[in-house]
């Protein structure tokens, strides 16, 4: 018995010895989104090769590999994300660790947001305002540019014509060494958009859309402890707002968003820290006529300084904690000069208290000069049954912190509103082998004092705490690889079954539809790559009564592409709504028909 | 061969029945299935959807959607409102920016009244073969409002006549047409006069703040009802109600903060909302009334009578059914409760 102890008790320590280096590494890499510190939570991960393949949105990214929702209004129009039957400012959205829903409205529109350039995108389902702060209450989704200090020098062109005479392209160049890294990227998009609404006569007028999106990144290597990292974007989105299919527009939305990001980071052999300054900003201007010169706008600036630290005490516990000042201010048409600041701290404990088990515990508090920020706890943990089988869980209380729109916009907006709040839990099951991945979870959430805008009148309305809303649902994941000879074939497919009930009503919430389906199917031979991808979007309603829908749609697509030239030279083809579908995202707002894509990319 | 055949058959077949029918028929011919009863006009969802028309017959059989029902296609995004003349309806979809034209009686349709001469348009009235739509143009704009005056034999704008911003409920009055300038976005207080001999305006009449319905009684008087400006435009004033003689007002003034909507006539007694409450004032009074109907209470998104009953709408929470409800005015009872289609902006008597 004693020996057997004994035996325990090194395994344990060894094992966890090669946890803790994997543990600083990942956490110094990934932060808060680092798989360990969300042991009971799945996390998935988009890297270079799948988010660079083509240039997309992060929306139409998002939809086609991870399965995920979005609410479109016609294509290239905002789009706003559901997940897990959650509303639009419910999933937090964040660029290298920073929150960048807007300050204004909650939300990120996801068809202005690129994907390209970007080398990593983290998707964690559930619960998440501890690590993350106010809306993560559907998930969190980070899109991050990875530093990486190892020699390298390349420079990719990036150029696509599209259906609707579309034209994209992107320029990206990188430079490495052992102290030293920098990124620039320059991208730009226009398109005419003018898709026809099948099985009508008509097509998506004012509906054409030109953007561009500059970035920087630059790293540096002070000394073996010490790193600087700043990250910079500009983004310029200007569209016009298509009509549908009763309705003429003459509208046109303008959008700027400028980022600014410095981050120090300090570490040693048994702590990790990163000290983040962050300027946001961001502007829209509607236009009701894009011919007139009268417009309405908004604007907001955050200043954010955000300080993590993690100590590992031993190899098998670690704190993980944070404080962060969120200082913003607002004004707009209809919004008088505001301002408001938060400062929130978090405090997490990771222990490995078995090999087989790991769990965290973690709280949160904040303080507002405008309203009360609730006070949040959570825990979560994985046991190992087996190095093939693991099984998850977590439970999580989140909030979603009032909007500047939700609170001043004049008229209307109400100065009394609480925060929303939210708890979920959550169960799941995986299974790993070298061939087959699969997992299964299930989860509830109920979330309280959810902001609706109701009627006062019928022209004045503003915004409550009244919505209750139960949510629960199955997601399951599978992948499978298979290798003949030099031929690699994989299947990934995902399925999610989603009931969002407005508890008052007793009703599915609109536009959360019960099944969503995803299957990609990559063919891999040398140079050659066939991905096909094949959709389910169930049927969704558009009234709170449950009467009307928009309908259920199947939706392929398909990519081949063909590296050549020393793995220089890629040339792609795609072609978007394979069986010329007629479907609607929002009701009575088709999206494109068939269409196609042609990709050339070359790096140097 | 067979398939000819086969039609042949079938074109005989028809004949018979018809002229059968024919024969048979002794009393007068229907015009159609919407003859006997009510429309309710359903905006519908905004920016998404398209209005609908709920049909609710005299023997009390409601039919949603009518309009699509019978000619298989959309009304168009928010029907503002429905007016009957002649053999005809003319329905206004102001996010559309038309006026759809269909026979009153069977809802086939006939026409539209469309193009850039309709910009937001609001209702329609109409005198011999003219139809007057006021339209608030661009929204934005506060001085690019103009009533279309239409030629209805070839459903064709023939005229704009400028006038102040938000035009919107108009009465027909002789040879003059009484426009409220309720104010579009904004607010307004004037009520626009036009002479329909030669479609000019005259110098508005100065109303109450946001005048929002209008109408006439038996001897001739013209009510206009002016909801106020309400506190969130920062210059909250009272809510009017105002009679019009020969151009000359008398005003009857609200309390401060207090809205008045919804303005109706039902024999020499008139109508209307106030803070979830249905007043009812004589025609002769020399002041409102300060009590309201027991039993009719209801914050409605509109509310009209005709004949003894008060039909008043609840657009409930903008993104469902509404409903309507019909009160017996001599008992003030409910009598029926209807489900309307989404956001039930008004009802229009057969």
């Amino acid at each position: 018995m004693k020996i057997r102890i004994v035996f325990f008790f090194i395994t344990v320590v060894a094992y966890a010895q090669n946890d803790t280096i994997h543990l600083l590494d990942e956490v110094k890499l990934y932060g808060n989104f680092s798989p360990a510190i969300n042991s009971g939570y799945q996390v998935q991960i988009l890297t270079d090769s799948t988010i660079n393949s083509r240039q997309q949105s992060l929306g139409t990214l998002l939809q086609n590999k991870a399965n995920l929702y979005f609410k479109q209004n016609g294509f290239g129009m905002v789009s706003s994300i559901s997940l897990r039957g959650s509303g639009a400012s419910h999933t937090g959205v964040y660029w290298n660790g920073i929150a960048i829903n807007s300050s204004l409205n909650g939300q990120t529109d996801f068809s202005t947001f690129s994907a390209n350039s970007y080398n990593r995108i983290e998707i964690r389902k559930g619960g998440g305002s501890i690590l993350f702060g106010s809306g993560a209450i559907g998930g969190a989704i980070n899109i991050s540019d990875q530093i990486i200090f190892t020699r390298k020098k390349e420079t990719q062109i990036n150029l696509a014509l599209a259906s609707y005479n579309t034209q994209k392209t992107l320029v990206s160049s990188q430079y490495g060494n052992q102290s030293f890294y920098a990124k620039m990227v320059v991208e730009g998009k226009r398109s005419d958009n003018d898709y026809p609404y099948l099985g009508t006569e008509l097509v998506n007028e004012n509906g054409n859309y030109q953007n561009y999106h500059i970035k920087a990144v630059l790293g540096y290597v002070i000394n073996s402890n010490n790193q600087l990292h700043l990250f910079a974007t500009h983004s310029n989105n200007d569209r016009n707002l298509s009509r549908t299919l009763t309705a003429s527009s003459r509208s046109k939305l303008k959008n700027k968003e400028n980022r600014l990001l410095l981050d120090w980071k300090n570490f040693g052999a048994s702590y990790n820290s990163s000290l983040k300054l962050a300027y946001l900003n961001e502007e829209y201007n509607f236009f009701f006529n894009k011919a007139s010169s009268d417009f309405s706008f908004g604007k907001s600036n955050n200043f954010i300084v955000k300080y993590n630290y993690t100590y590992f005490f031993n190899n098998t516990l670690s704190i993980h904690s944070g404080v962060e000042n969120t200082y913003s201010t607002a004004n707009g048409t209809n919004l008088k000069n505001e301002d408001r600041n938060n400062v929130e701290a978090y405090l997490l404990v990771h222990q490995k208290p078995l090999k087989q088990l790991r769990y965290n515990i973690s709280l949160r508090k904040g303080f507002s000069s405008v309203y009360e920020i609730p006070f949040i706890y959570a825990a979560d943990l994985k046991y190992s049954v087996s190095p093939q089988v693991d099984i998850n869980a977590n439970f999580s209380t989140n909030y979603r912190l009032p909007t500047y729109n939700d609170l001043f916009w004049n008229p209307g907006g109400n100065p009394d509103l609480l925060a929303e709040d939210s708890t979920t839990g959550e169960i799941g099951f995986g299974y790993h082998s070298k061939k087959i991945t699969l997992s299964l979870g299930a989860y509830s959430t109920k979330s309280n004092n959810l902001i609706q805008w109701r009627p006062v009148t019928g022209t004045f309305w503003r915004p409550v705490n009244v919505q209750d809303v139960s949510s629960y649902g199955v997601e399951f994941d599978m992948g499978i690889q298979h290798q003949i000879g030099i031929h690699q074939l994989s299947l990934q497919a995902t399925y999610a079954y989603t009931v969002s009930k407005d508890n008052t009503l007793d009703k599915q919430l609109i536009y959360v539809p019960f099944h969503k389906s995803n299957a990609i199917l990559t063919y891999q031979h040398k140079g050659l790559t066939i991905n096909f991808n094949e959709q389910y979007t169930g049927k969704a309603f558009t009234t709170t009564s449950n009467t009307q829908s928009v309908a259920a749609f199947w939706l392929s697509n398909i990519e081949i592409y063909k590296t050549v030239l020393k793995q220089q030279l890629t040339v792609g083809l795609s072609v978007n709504n394979l069986w010329n579908t007629a479907y609607e995202s929002i009701a009575f707002r088709p999206m494109p028909n068939r269409n196609f894509e042609l990709n050339i990319n070359y790096k140097f | 061969m067979n398939k000819l055949k086969l039609l042949s058959i079938l074109f005989l077949t028809l004949l018979f029945t018809y002229s059968c029918n024919n024969d048979d028929t002794t009393a007068p011919l229907p015009l159609g299935d919407y003859e006997n009863g009510y429309f309710i006009t359903n905006e519908g969802p905004f920016q998404n959807g398209s209005g609908t028309l709920t049909f609710v017959d005299d023997d009390g059989t409601v039919t949603q959607n009518i309009y699509k029902t019978v000619n298989n296609e959309d009304l168009g995004n928010i029907v503002q409102s429905m007016t009957l003349y002649g053999d005809r309806a003319y329905i206004v979809v102001n996010n559309s920016h038309k006026v759809v034209v269909a026979n009153r009686y069977t809802m086939e349709k006939q026409g539209t009244i469309e193009g850039d001469d309709i910009q937001n348009p609001r209702s329609f009235v109409a005198v011999g073969n003219v139809g007057y739509i006021s339209n608030w143009g661009d929204a934005s704009n506060a001085t690019d409002d103009y009533i279309a005056v239409v030629d209805l034999l070839s459903n064709t704008v023939t005229d704009k006549i400028p006038v102040g911003e938000g035009p919107e409920d108009m009465l027909v009055d002789g040879d003059v047409i009484y426009v409220n300038l309720q104010g579009g976005f904004g607010q307004n207080n004037k009520v626009e006069v036009i002479n329909i001999d030669d479609n000019t305006t005259g110098t508005p009449i100065t109303v109450g703040d946001v005048p929002n319905t209008i109408t006439k009684d038996a001897s001739g008087v013209i009510w206009v009802l002016c909801g106020g400006k309400p506190s969130f435009t920062g210059s909250e004033t009272n809510g009017s109600l105002v009679k019009i003689v020969n151009n000359t007002i008398t005003s009857f003034d609200f309390g401060d903060t207090d809205h008045p909507a919804n303005l109706s006539i039902d024999g020499n007694q008139l109508y209307y909302n106030l803070n979830g409450k249905v007043y009812a004032m004589s025609t002769t009074a020399s002041e409102l009334p300060t009590a309201e109907i027991s039993g009719l209470d209801g914050f409605y998104y509109s509310m009209t009578t005709n004949n003894g009953k008060l039909y008043a709408t609840d657009a409930g929470n903008f993104a469902s059914e509404g409903t309507l409800k019909v009160y017996n005015l001599a008992t003030n009872a409910l009598e029926t409760t209807i489900t309307t289609g989404i956001i039930p902006g008004s009802v229009v008597f057969q």
